[in-house]
């Protein structure tokens, strides 16, 4: 008789303990009175849903606590564009948690970058930013120097080469039937007559190779015409910093490379999915009728359906054009062959 | 008959089983010399989602080994056994993984990146040979048989001989 009054009190003593033990747990984890907010995110392959939830909604100013977990597999978070913040992987059954302030009102995006599935580069989420003074103001449009630049001019991004451009020189093909050495370029470059417009970076960045090897041509008549290359592959990979370009060379390894390959052959793993090939970077002749604010705005933008993704939403300018210095360096880089 | 007489006797009749044993322990403690100079071997590994290829590798202790790594469709990693190697591969970059084989056996490397439902089975073999124990017992198993086969071969007539002894009073 006393047994069994026992274990009736234990059963109950679990039916009721057991909810009020989850529910303080709840309270104490989730923390209702304090003002920072917890917003956990389960990140998923993009074929079964990705970011749930995808779109946040914070004020500025507000300090929230971003949470990933994730379902199935190895992802990794980061959230940009400007805040360098990279959490790494988080794998399954484990969380990886980020406090922040987002202190102006605006669109920022939490993506994953570990390559996850055939879909990956599709596995992103949007933070919505209030101005807590206005709150339904629609974000302010954002102001793109190079691309407004770019329309002006009325440069198709899409096409597959700015040559066509009027008064665009036509290059000789087979005058790129060899590498060029970006080394050679930087010892001959101090005894050429280098034009004006070709020493200034802005011009550099709005022309192609085969402009500037056109007006470096005209004025050094009598050097050759391999030194000439050398000298231009020089200068388009001379303006981005070796600390730059090892930052974009870890971000084009981790998010670029499995469909642009790592040399920038075009042929990664992933190519052989995308609606278009990728663009291969390493072939020089094509790199030659390229202009740097072109692959800047493609990079930004991203392909109309060709599956090349837009990376406006991730990266800054800044960042962006770091990334193109990497793509310089893979055109003209020395390779063995 | 005399002690030395009768074992002679015996030895006669089971030369066979002798020799056997002889090459038996031969088989067990025979010093074999390094068979080939250590090497560097380079080895392509592709991981994919759920297997590596190649799934078995064999190479000698002592090699110097540069694992080209690479994965081909999401992001793999390789963890191995008993060395404690680990690397973890985007797809379309080729990561260099390299080691001396010091320690001879059968190690297993496995994918250290939770890439998908079977994940868990995404298993490789790297054999670092020769691998002594193993064709030394195999070695042994085959002497011990062909002596057995022999002693029955060469005996048979002695065994008749008893036997007819002891079945034929009549
Ligand atoms: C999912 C595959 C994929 C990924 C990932 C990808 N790209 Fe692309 N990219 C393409 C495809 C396909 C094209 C060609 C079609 C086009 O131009 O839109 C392309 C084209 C481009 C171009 C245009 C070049 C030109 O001459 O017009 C640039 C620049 C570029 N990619 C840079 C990048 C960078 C930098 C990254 C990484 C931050 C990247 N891509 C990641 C698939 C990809
Ligand atoms: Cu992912
Ligand atoms: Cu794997």
């Amino acid at each position: 008789m006393k047994r069994e009054l026992l274990a009736i009190g234990i059963v109950i003593l679990i039916l009721i303990g057991l909810p009020v033990g989850v529910f303080i747990y709840n309270r104490q984890h989730t923390n209702p009175d304090s003002p920072e907010r917890l917003i956990t995110i389960q990140a998923a392959v993009p074929e079964a849903g990705g970011f749930q939830p995808s779109a946040i909604k914070v004020t500025a100013g507000e300090t929230v606590t971003l949470r990933f977990t994730s379902v199935d597999v190895t992802h990794g978070i980061a959230i940009g564009p400007g805040l360098g913040i990279d959490l790494g992987h988080v794998d399954p059954g484990h969380v990886q948690e980020v406090s922040l302030t987002f202190e102006k009102a605006g669109t920022y995006t939490f993506y994953c970058n570990t390559w996850c599935s055939p879909d990956h580069w599709r596995m992103r989420g949007t933070v919505d930013v209030i101005d807590p003074a206005n709150p339904d103001a629609a974000p302010s449009p954002y102001h793109d120097p190079i691309i407004e630049q770019l329309v002006e001019e009325g440069v198709n991004i899409d096409a597959n080469t700015t040559m066509d451009m009027p008064d665009h020189p036509q290059p000789d093909v087979l005058r790129f039937d060899q590498p060029a050495s970006i080394e050679q370029g930087h010892i001959l470059a101090a005894s050429l007559v280098i034009p004006t417009e070709l020493a200034d970076t802005e011009w550099r960045l709005t022309h192609t190779p085969i402009e500037g090897l056109a007006l470096l041509e005209n004025n050094n008549p009598s050097i050759s015409m391999s030194d000439l290359i050398n000298v231009i592959a020089y200068m388009w990979t001379s303006d981005t910093p070796p600390e730059d370009i090892q930052w974009a060379e870890e971000y084009y390894n981790k998010n670029c490379a499995a469909c642009h390959g790592q040399t920038g052959e075009g042929n990664g793993p992933a190519a052989d999915q995308t609606a278009q090939s990728p663009v291969a970077f390493a072939d020089f002749t094509y790199m030659f009728g390229m202009r740097s604010d072109v692959l800047y705005a493609k990079i930004r933008r991203g392909g109309m359906g060709t599956d090349m993704p837009n990376f406006g939403t991730l990266l800054t300018p800044e960042e962006t054009l770091r990334l193109v210095g990497y793509l310089w360096q893979l055109a003209f880089k020395d390779r063995p062959n | 008959m005399s002690r030395v007489q009768k074992s002679f006797a015996w030895m006669r009749q089971h030369w066979v089983i002798l020799i056997g044993i002889i090459l038996a322990i031969g088989v067990m403690t025979f010093p074999i010399p390094q068979i080939t100079d250590p090497q560097t071997r380079t080895i392509t590994l592709d991981a994919r989602q759920f297997e590596f290829a190649p799934h078995r590798i064999h190479i000698n202790k002592g090699d110097r080994v540069i694992i080209q790594f690479t994965a081909s469709d999401v992001v793999h990693g390789f963890y191995l056994d008993g060395y404690g190697i680990q690397e973890r591969v985007e797809p379309g970059i080729t990561k260099q993984i390299e080691f001396v084989a010091e320690h001879t056996g059968k190690f297993r490397y496995r994918c250290s990146v939770s890439c998908g439902s079977l994940h868990p089975f995404m298993i490789g073999e790297l054999v670092v040979g020769p691998n002594e124990p193993f064709w030394r017992a195999i070695a042994f198993v085959i002497v011990s048989v062909i002596t057995l086969i022999a002693y029955q071969f060469f005996s048979k007539g002695t065994s008749y001989e008893h036997a007819t002894l002891g079945t034929s009073p009549a």
